[in-house]
């Protein structure tokens, strides 16, 4: 199993790798941590005509506080995340998905641009990324835009990103004070893709749910933000009626595929079950 | 002559494998790169059923870097077909082709061939081959293999049914009409593969000239792959080699001939250059031999206390497109109705067996073969009648094991078993799992709405096979000896030479114990070679749990031979009689003086130095070669017990403790005896919760991957507590009853047991492995067991 | 074609390949360090792991070209003076290796988690080690391993 031909670029800016990138007509693919594209190469699944390499270029990794978001350059490893304080104190959402995202190995090399970018359905960062209501900068030929979690992910592996653009920074809000989050996960084998996974915030007043955000993982072509559950417990507040109530709303708003590993109804399912675990493991942890 | 007690035979000693493997020095097939080595690929079928209508290879040829492209007609004139023939009437003997010919029947079949500059090269080349295919129908699965007006797959056999094979003692019928109760079942065991960390690959030389093939293979059986090459090539069998240094595991998935080694014969020989393939994991689950894939229809019928009176089942089993050399597609399907009536008394017996041919990969062996289904299957049989019947089911199992005053007990189907502790093991195992104590913490559980299930398998299986039985029922060949040769040179050191061939089991250690013992010197001293048919006495490799149990008591006989020539050296040295010597910690002593003593290196070096220091007419010279056949076999048998929770809301298994008690006699080494244990366990883990190859209703594998066929990481495999008996063979040399398949023997059972018996208040029994979480929760929904 | 310069247990290296080449196949072919094995080839199993600049990383995903500048280190540097790392040597103690094939991955792998975890529980090497992917042991003799190892290597021994 070893790659096909293709032109090799690692620019050392993202100018350099736009205008590479703009080089093929779309016939080019960018290179992050590689832990998804490489074993599509290496099965001869993707032929790009080029790589443009995106790990030389420095300036693509960061991790900053500003106008209230925690912004990462695309390029930030997950191990990075995985130990970094800020990301411990402001998004702890984010550390404890990292811990489900792979190995460690995996980590070293993964990106959260590329993982975003890749858009597997079953991923985490994904998920996270919707519940947390964050946004990605993406730059192109035509300039700049920022892209709503919600406006972003398509359908399996598809983002609105245009073939010309490259993902150069993740933005989440800073969580709040005291929120509670939580993410449940459901695998064959620890470190493996979510069968189901649900990423749950919650912040509390008390008994009131002053906000509450689920999205999946593994439920669907894209993390789905399940609004209707999330309604529930901001109406009905943080008792087991109103979680379960939202538990069971999460399995009418979820339209699972099946695989070898799972049924659509087993998912269905898992989806309930992940959401009441994660939506009482997050009102434990909250507090306000 | 006065022998020390034996010092290395049972000691846990430290393998001498570890130093080279530790450090990245192991020698692998894909380690070597000869000069001027050419690197080779396959074109596999994408189709499950085709005729080949053109082959079109110029493109390829055409690409810098390619040396030869070779097809199915190519390799049919270099070689003689391969046909697994059996001696056993209703096996069907067919053809497997290295490269396809005229046909292809799985997906992932080899169809052309390509030596190439490298790997990458070759790959390339295999894009640029343009091949027209006819597509036939599919023959998906058992069932449709045996319906009327199915297509057939190997003309010659004139039908899909390619296996039947029955057992019988007794009125089976009359017994079960009139039993007190007949519990019954269809069990499906799906279709597995083993999965070794390092894929199958070989390095062929041929060297013109000498006309010498040396053949690298990540193989179990290098003699055996010699001695079926020299006919296969028309080659003399001096003129072959075949080497098997570190392996990366075997498990029986490299224990037969694959077309992908005589390709690369013939491509090599043609080339007149080294050409190597290494498979890769894409392949290697499309066209290694799976394993294990039956129906099996099973009735037990027992007595109000639960004793049996008569064992029914009809086995059908999916052998995949090809007969394999030279196990045949017999192996997985008889091995089973051989061993299901397991370690009891079974007065009545009937097991009929059939192995049908489909559209997918080989059935081969894999770690048990034939046995991890019978033991699901009656192991199940025993928990579903205890249920019944309000027994306990270690109970009912105490209540039909052979016992001691049994032995020797003829099984059903021929098999002879010899004094083995199966009353003993499960008695130990419940003590060691404090088995009134975990049906108490069930019961507490229970009522705090936890599902916690206790699963019990007791297996006994045939090792150290002799020349009276064939590892596989009619086999093209003799599997029953194992020869050593033990060398001593001038300075007092041991080559010990076997035809074994480990690939992870540490025979380079055991056997060096073995050796060490018999001839007195320490196990530093001894250098065990194996696997290399150039140095090895005849043997045929390591397959069937019989490496120790031959090899070893080969080693045991040259030992003896050797030790009484030093000792007939030592008593010209000493000028004492053979009778008056003693050997203690490399020192031959005249009993009662030990001032007068000579070392065995001294005697070594005698038997080297000339005719004074000799016997007068004894030849000069230290070194033994024997052959060993324990002639029928030997049995191990074991006891698991697994506690299992099921979690009510994602029916998600987990095991929270795993008991084995084992007994394979004479234990050598107990840290390797552990070893096998634990990966067996593992392996049987994986295989009862997490592996299934899978193929669609095209042929196509689903399963082709390492993230869709699922092996257990260390996160699902629970600390084992393993226990062990040493009742010595009777009947081998060594008292070795040869190990390591019991793993997966019992535990897909003892997990399959665990999960029914954890969900028993629901009335689910479980009759399909692998259980899934998916499936589980089918089960617990049907049953309205979710909340 | 590239050229590739890095340094590798220490030693510099310099090396020529298409950008197409894995860095496994290159350590394995242009380095002939071949004690980093290929397992899979899609990055689960774990048996390509080597140190990238200091962290474990699976060699069969990436490209021989990213190494270009970089520092790493493979099963072949753990010995120190002829003598085993006190890591492989509890491996040998503890029978936790059967054919070997894992073993470099495995090793790399735990290093890397023992400096992340220096004082972990069974249930965290678990975790750790479920990165790599072993047919043989059962896991259990590397459990066994990695415990026995892990006080050791937190002194600096």
């Amino acid at each position: 199993m070893k790659p096909p031909k293709f032109e090799y670029h690692a620019p050392k800016s993202l100018d350099e790798a736009l205008e590479a990138l703009g080089r093929y007509g779309g016939d080019a693919k960018v290179l992050a941590g590689g832990q998804s594209l490489m074993p599509l190469l290496n099965f001869r699944l993707a032929r790009p005509a080029a790589l443009v390499d995106l790990n030389r270029i420095a300036s693509l990794a960061y991790i900053r506080e500003q106008d209230g978001q925690i912004r990462f350059g695309a390029m930030t490893r997950q191990r990075t995340i995985e130990f970094s304080p800020v990301v411990a104190q402001r998004l702890p959402l984010l550390k404890e998905a990292t811990r489900w995202v792979g190995h460690l190995p995996i980590r070293t090399r993964g990106t959260i641009g590329g993982s975003i970018a890749h858009a597997d359905p079953s991923a985490e960062y994904p998920a996270v990324l919707a519940a947390l209501e964050g946004e990605v900068v993406a730059r192109g030929t035509k300039g700049e835009r920022v892209i709503r979690a919600a406006d972003l992910f398509q359908t399996y592996l598809t983002t609105n990103l245009a073939p010309d653009e490259i993902l150069t920074e993740v933005r989440l809000p800073a969580m709040p004070a005291g929120a509670g989050y939580a993410l449940e996960e459901f695998s064959r084998r620890h470190g493996d893709f979510a069968i189901v996974g649900i990423a749950a915030v919650v912040v509390r007043e008390g008994q009131r749910c002053k906000l509450a955000r689920l999205a999946t993982a593994g439920a669907g072509p894209v993390p789905v933000r399940l609004r209707a559950a999330e309604e529930i417990l901001e109406r009905e507040g943080l008792g087991e009626v109103a979680i379960e109530a939202a538990a069971r709303r999460a399995t009418e708003l979820v339209d699972p595929d099946a695989d070898i590993h799972a049924s659509a109804d087993y998912r269905r399912h898992l989806a309930g079950v992940l959401t009441k675990r994660a939506l009482t493991r997050a009102i434990g942890v909250a507090r306000g | 002559m006065g022998l020390s007690l034996p010092r290395l035979v049972g000691a846990r000693v430290a393998r001498r494998e570890d130093p080279r493997l530790l450090t990245g020095q192991g020698s692998y097939v894909d380690d070597h790169r000869p000069a001027r080595m050419l690197y080779a690929a396959f074109l596999r079928s994408p189709h499950a059923h085709a005729r080949i209508v053109r082959i079109d290879v110029s493109a390829a040829l055409a690409l810098p870097g390619v040396a030869a492209v070779l097809t199915g007609e190519d390799v049919a004139r270099a070689s003689k077909p391969v046909r697994a023939e059996s001696k056993t009437p209703n096996v069907k003997t067919t053809s497997f082709p290295p490269l396809a010919l005229g046909k292809v029947r799985h997906v992932g079949q080899a169809v052309v061939m390509v030596a190439a500059e490298s790997r990458y090269v070759a790959e390339d080349a295999v894009e640029h081959i343009v091949v027209e295919y006819e597509p036939l129908a599919v023959v998906k699965d058992m069932e449709e293999a045996l319906a009327p007006g199915s297509p057939v797959l190997h003309e010659e056999a004139g039908t899909n049914l390619l296996v039947s094979r029955e057992f019988a003692r007794g009125d089976v019928d009359g017994a079960l009409t009139a039993a007190a109760l007949v519990v019954r079942e269809r069990f499906r065991f799906h279709r597995h593969t083993p999965v070794c960390m390092e894929n199958r690959g070989c390095l062929a030389e041929y060297t013109t000239g000498s006309e010498t093939l040396t053949l690298r293979s990540s193989a179990q059986c290098p003699g055996l792959v010699r001695d079926i090459l020299t006919d296969l090539l028309d080659m003399p069998e001096h003129q072959i080699r075949v080497i098997a240094n570190d392996v990366g595991g075997g498990f029986g998935a490299k224990a037969s001939l694959y077309p992908e080694e005589i390709a690369t014969c013939v491509m090599a020989r043609r080339l007149g250059r080294p050409v190597k393939w290494i498979g890769d994991r894409r392949e290697d689950l499309l066209a290694t031999t799976h394993a294990w894939d039956e129906i099996v229809d099973a009735e037990l019928g027992v007595n109000r206390d639960g004793t049996i009176v008569g064992l029914r089942a009809q086995v059908t089993a999916d052998v995949g497109a090809y007969s394999i050399y030279p196990w045949t597609a017999a192996i997985e399907p008889v091995q089973t109705i051989s061993f299901l009536p397991g370690p009891y008394r079974v007065p009545t017996y009937r097991g009929r067996t059939r192995g049908v041919a489909t559209c997918k990969a080989p059935l081969g062996p894999y770690r048990g073969v034939g046995r991890p289904p019978a033991v699901f299957v009656i192991e199940g049989l025993m928990d579903r009648a205890a249920r019944q019947l309000g027994i306990d089911p270690t109970e009912i199992r105490l209540r039909n094991f052979i016992r001691d005053e049994d032995f020797p007990y003829k099984s059903p189907s021929g098999i002879v078993w010899d004094r083995s502790s199966f009353t003993g093991s499960l008695v130990k195992a419940r003590e060691v799992l404090d088995y009134k104590a975990a049906r108490d913490e069930q019961a507490r559980a229970r009522a705090a709405g936890r599902w916690l299930g206790i699963g019990v398998a007791s297996y006994v299986e045939l090792t150290g096979i002799g020349s009276a039985i064939p590892v596989s029922p009619g086999m093209p060949v003799s599997t029953g000896t194992e020869a050593a040769t033990i060398r001593f040179d001038p300075a007092g050191k041991v080559t010990a030479v076997f035809g074994v061939a480990s690939h992870g089991q540490g025979l380079e250690t055991t056997l060096a114990q073995i050796v060490a013992d018999e001839v007195g010197v320490p196990i530093e001293d001894v250098r065990v070679l194996h696997g290399d048919t150039e140095v090895s006495p005849y043997g045929t490799g390591t397959y069937a749990s019989r490496s120790l149990v031959l090899a070893g008591g080969a080693a045991i006989l040259a030992g003896r031979a050797v030790r009484e020539k030093m000792t007939l050296i030592a008593g010209h040295l000493l000028e004492a009689g053979p009778a008056d010597l003693t050997l203690v910690d490399g020192r031959f002593a005249v009993r009662g003086m030990p001032d007068r003593s000579v070392t065995v290196r001294q005697v070594a070096r005698a038997a080297y130095s000339g005719a004074r220091q000799l016997p007068k007419g004894l030849e000069p010279g230290l070194e033994a070669t024997k052959f060993y056949d324990p002639y029928y076999g030997t049995a191990s048998n074991a006891t698991h017990l697994a506690l299992v929770e099921v979690d009510r809301a994602t029916c998600e298994v987990k095991t929270l403790r795993y008991v084995v008690v084992e007994d394979c006699g004479r234990m050598v080494n107990p840290l390797i005896v552990d070893g096998q244990v634990h990966g067996g366990v593992a392996q049987g883990i994986g295989a009862a919760l997490l592996e299934e190859i899978v193929y669609d209703d095209h042929g196509q594998l689903l399963s082709g991957t390492l993230m869709d066929y699922v092996v257990p990481s260390a996160c699902e495999i629970p600390m084992m507590e393993v226990h062990h008996l040493e009742t010595p063979s009777p009947v081998t040399l060594g008292g070795f009853r040869g190990m390591g398949e019991g793993g997966t023997i019992g535990a897909p059972a003892a997990i399959a047991n665990a999960i029914a018996d954890a969900l028993a208040p629901l009335g689910i029994e479980v009759a399909e492995l692998p259980v899934s979480p998916d499936r589980l929760f089918r089960l617990i929904g049907r049953a309205g067991g979710l909340g | 074609m590239v050229t590739v310069r890095l340094k590798v247990n220490g030693v510099a290296h310099e090396g020529r390949c298409e950008p197409r080449k894995l860095l496994v196949d290159f350590i394995r072919e242009d380095l002939g360090l071949t004690g980093t094995h290929v397992g899979c080839e899609h990055g689960i199993c774990g048996a390509c792991t080597i140190m990238f600049n200091g962290e474990a990383a699976r060699s069969c995903i990436m490209l021989a070209v990213q190494a270009d500048g970089a520092e790493l280190a493979t099963v072949e540097g753990l010995m120190r003076d002829g003598k085993l790392h006190p890591l492989q040597e509890a491996f040998r103690e503890h029978h936790g290796l059967q054919c070997g094939f894992c073993t470099p991955g495995m090793l790399m792998t735990a290093l890397d988690f023992l400096r992340t975890n220096p004082s972990p529980s069974d249930r965290e090497i678990r975790e750790g080690i479920s990165a790599v992917l072993c047919r043989c042991t059962g896991y259990q003799g590397i459990v066994n391993a990695v415990r026995a190892a892990a006080p050791i290597l937190a002194s600096g021994r």
